[in-house]
């Protein structure tokens, strides 16, 4: 019976957000205030029947209930549990059900944290991520119920995706969402300007705190998947330019293009029509994504739903959203037109170049991601866009964005002069000059390398110049300066992490014998051999490998080759890790004689790619948190 | 339908609590005017701090200034209407009518329409008394994929491979990418063709391996299929990377190695 509570409770969610949609828009629109204020209890009785499905669905999974087909078809009685309550969000109808319980989080979250933000604004803003909810609630229900029962239940349940039973999933999927999802509160936040016609200072104050910390989450859920990719994959890659990871990277562009541009919109007044435009491409993108994923036109490691019918929903939703959005600002653009003016030379131009940038390298992801795609549907042949054509394209557009935003800071709002700059700046750089030559001289010839020096040298310079003048100068450091120089600083860790790694790491697939040795980056890895191993739902092969370095034992590495209950063989990568480099080893195939193929990789600075994502997004936590957005106002 | 007390208590919780806020109606915050007032004076004290920074010139700063004033005067609109009063019972009634018949005709649509009862779980149950709970169900819902499926086992189980065949085709239309079903279906047709593999039965099982060239059970199928056809190599190799991707000890390893055994014999010989 628990589960036709589980699934009562996600129709009371749909018929309350219906509700939600309908009551408080009388209220705002006849001007009965008591309508409106019923925006927040009807939220935070949506999102309570929404927790109710979701834990419901968790306990089908923890007590084996495989009358529930979702549950079946995703876990088995020998799952560990933590792969169990993982599980919920390991397929289609659960990762939605997750999708929904997340939007639900954020709007109440919303509700609970706007104290400070008008009652008429927040009321309709609650409104608008209801209409979404909405959306997704039907969706859910009646493409991808997550509690379709089976008239004869199994008495053992399948598996779940080996790939998927790993601690990464357990916490990449959530982050990803909370980031993906949250974009819906600066959308709503823009909508409800856009339908009040009230494009005023609160709305632009209020949208950049909820996007910072959505953007942190995002960053947050990207790292981690990098992360998992990387240690679970067993390639030892740490980003593939994946379809779908794409399809997170897009919104990304696009919700760090959006806090810049906020913050000139809120600071001077410009940019408005922009922001508003970028508000609406990042949730449109954010749909976009998950229409990508759910629909099945996509195959990868993620693309786990393929079904053209919720292809089809999403779609028909995504152009609601998209072509309904566009048509409201075009009615309230008449409102925006006003945009207080700056010179060439000025800090809004830099932050306005910024954009353009990440603008157009968002569009170079989406043109490699979706172009595949249009002619495949066209029938006009096959062909796949992988990482040469994504690292041609994005990485030059990228660069003068790093050297821009180690710069811009320095220079005034309104108007400046380049001769003051550069006096303000010629010591610094004839340091990073000095400093590059040196790396040149005594690290590395590799011009890949160099650059990517150069670029670090470059930002952690100016950025950390600038941090000493503040304190010099005994200004109060707000938290959003903090903030900002946590991330441009987390930037220059990520660049340099990914360019050493990529260009200086070292990979090599060789046959392995018992006792064989193989040198690698001045490491000698020993085979000691490989024996069967079995644990809970799998069984398979244990390496056994000494790491030596000046013969001194450094590590002892145990890949694993675990075979599933599916049949489906997986390679489980054991890993040295340390800040300045990895030791990484997959085993292969068993080859003749007790020999085994073997995969060894030395990765420097590898860590220092996720170190710069978690230091980016800390830095937007800083920013989220300013005196600004927690001032009192009195009425 | 399946509606119980649980239900009901759901219903009664959600109608009182929004209804509770009519009759309680949480107080009205800030309004336009005093949030963008409060935030204009803010961004002052900003561009005071910028201005000491030396984040803007003097004559930039002034001309700041005035777009804050500007900005604020602009958005200083009266608003300031009072609230119409709302009567509070027929708000209720309209809630209470709106979100238990919407509620329950939604949820009558979507549940579904037996449960599986803990005996289903427990106690097994004749094919023939299987067949007969599956053609009950199937009257109500002629559409349900599961229990096609299940006929069409069902049927099989006890000889009939006309109606399972019927049964496979039925759920075949509705999903004919389900590589369980494909197999099934194959398996089914080749029992009335003396095992023989050939024709639709070989179609569907290309077919489940273009959809899942890994699965075991396909690769398994496919040898079968290549075996019949006389490519005794093909066949090998089909079940050498079947027998690579089951575990050591599972049960199928056996069917899978003694296949590869009698064919490798026959190669020989």
């Amino acid at each position: 019976m628990l589960i036709e509570v589980g699934h009562f409770a996600l129709v009371l969610s749909l018929v309350i957000s219906v509700l939600l949609i309908v009551v408080p828009s009388i209220g705002l629109y006849q001007n009965k205030s008591s309508l409106a204020q019923l925006a927040k209890p009807l939220v935070w009785a949506q999102s309570f029947w929404i927790t109710i499905a979701f834990f419901v669905l968790m306990s089908a999974f923890l007590t084996n209930d495989f009358s529930v087909k979702y549950v079946a078809e995703n876990s088995n009685t020998q799952l560990p549990i933590l792969y169990k309550a993982s599980a919920v969000w390991g397929s289609h109808e659960g990762s939605l059900l997750l999708w929904v319980f997340v939007l639900s989080l954020w709007t109440v979250a919303v509700s609970i944290f706007s104290k400070r933000i008008p009652s008429n604004l927040i009321n309709q803003t609650l409104i608008v991520l209801g209409a979404i909810s909405f959306g997704f609630l039907l969706f859910l229900l009646f493409t991808s119920n997550p509690f379709e029962r089976l008239m004869m239940p199994p008495i053992e349940g399948r598996e779940l995706n080996p790939l998927l039973q790993d601690f990464g999933l357990a916490v990449h999927p959530p982050m990803l969402y909370m980031g993906y999802v949250g974009l819906a509160v600066p959308f709503a936040f823009v909508l409800s300007a856009l339908i009040r016609g009230q494009l005023d200072s609160t709305w632009i104050r209020w949208t950049r705190p909820w996007t910072l910390i959505s953007w942190s989450f995002l960053t947050i859920g990207i790292t981690l998947g990098s992360w998992w990719a990387y240690y679970e994959l067993g390639w030892g890659g740490w980003w593939f330019w994946d379809p779908v990871e794409n399809a997170s990277f897009m919104p990304w562009l696009v919700a760090t293009a959006l806090i810049h541009s906020l913050s000139v919109s809120e600071k001077r007044g410009a940019f408005k029509q922009w922001t508003v435009l970028l508000a609406i491409g990042g949730f449109s993108l954010s749909l976009l994504g998950t229409f990508l994923v759910r629909s099945g036109v996509l195959t990868s490691v993620h693309a786990f739903a393929t079904d053209p019918t919720r292809g089809l929903f999403i779609l028909i939703f995504l152009f609601i959203v998209i072509g309904g959005s566009l048509v409201l600002y075009t009615w309230r653009s008449s409102l925006l037109q006003q945009s207080n003016p700056f010179s060439l030379l000025s800090r809004e131009t830099g932050l306005l170049i910024n954009n353009i940038l990440l603008v157009t390298a968002m569009l170079s992801v989406l043109l490699g991601t979706l172009y595949p795609l249009i002619l495949d549907s066209l029938n006009l042949g096959k062909i796949s866009v992988g990482a040469p054509y994504f690292n041609a394209v994005f990485v030059p557009i990228m660069i003068p964005g790093v050297l821009a935003l180690a710069v811009y800071p320095y220079v005034r709002w309104k108007k400046d002069s380049a001769l003051r700059v550069f006096n303000l700046l010629k010591l610094e750089w004839v340091c990073i000059v000095l400093l590059t030559l040196l790396s040149w001289v005594l690290i590395t010839k590799n011009i890949f390398v160099l650059i990517s020096i150069a670029l670090f040298i470059w930002v952690i310079n100016h950025v950390g110049a600038l941090f000493l003048r503040r304190l010099k100068a005994k200004s109060k450091l707000s938290m959003s300066f903090l903030g900002m120089v946590v991330a441009h600083l987390g930037i220059a860790v990520f660049v340099l992490g990914a360019t050493v790694t990529t260009q200086l790491g070292i990979e090599k697939d060789i046959k392995m014998s018992l006792g064989e040795t193989q040198t690698i980056a001045g490491y000698d890895f020993v085979f000691n051999g490989v024996s069967p191993h079995s644990k809970d739902n799998y069984s398979g092969f244990i390496g056994d490998i000494s790491v030596f370095k000046n013969n001194k034992i450094v590590t002892q590495l145990r890949p694993e080759k675990r075979l599933y209950q599916t049949g489906m063989p997986m390679t489980e990568a054991s890993i040295d890790p340390s800040i300045t480099r990895d030791l990484y080893v997959a085993l292969g195939e068993s080859l003749e004689e007790g020999a085994w193929s073997v995969r060894i990789y030395y990765k420097p600075l590898v860590r220092w790619i996720w170190l710069g994502g978690l230091m980016i997004a800390l830095g937007a936590l800083l920013a989220a948190v300013d005196r600004r957005y927690l001032m009192r106002v009195k009425s | 339908m399946i509606f119980s007390w649980q239900h009901i208590i759901m219903l009664i919780l959600s109608c009182l609590f929004i209804v509770w806020f009519l009759y309680r109606p949480i107080k009205s915050g800030l309004s336009d005017a005093d949030s963008n007032i409060a935030i204009n004076k803010h961004r002052q004290e900003e561009l005071a701090i910028d201005i000491n920074q030396g984040l803007i010139d003097d004559e930039q700063s002034q001309v700041a200034e005035s777009e804050i004033i500007s900005t604020l005067a602009n958005e200083l609109k009266d608003s300031n209407k009072d609230s119409i009063a709302i009567r509070p019972m027929n708000w209720s009634i309209s809630i209470f009518i709106f979100l238990i018949s919407l509620s329950i005709a939604l949820y009558s649509q979507l549940s579904p329409k037996v449960l599986p009862s803990s005996q289903d779980l427990s106690e097994p149950v004749s094919m023939i008394e299987s067949i007969e709970k599956l053609q009950a169900f199937l009257e109500e819902n002629p559409s349900d994929f599961q229990a096609l499926k299940m006929m069409g086992l069902a049927q099989i189980g006890i000889g009939n491979a006309d109606e399972s065949i019927e049964a496979f085709e039925k759920a075949y239309l509705i999903n004919p990418e389900d590589i369980d079903l494909l197999l099934q279906y194959a398996s089914a047709i080749a029992a009335t063709q003396e095992g023989q593999f050939d024709g639709k039965s070989k179609e569907l099982i290309e077919k489940a391996f273009n959809l899942n060239p890994l699965s075991v059970q396909v690769l398994y199928f496919s040898g079968i299929v290549a075996a019949h056809e006389g490519n005794l190599n093909g066949a090998i190799e089909f079940w050498e990377k079947a027998r690579y991707l089951t575990p050591v000890d599972h049960p199928d390893r056996n069917i899978i190695e003694e296949a590869i055994d009698t064919v490798s014999n026959l190669q020989v010989k």
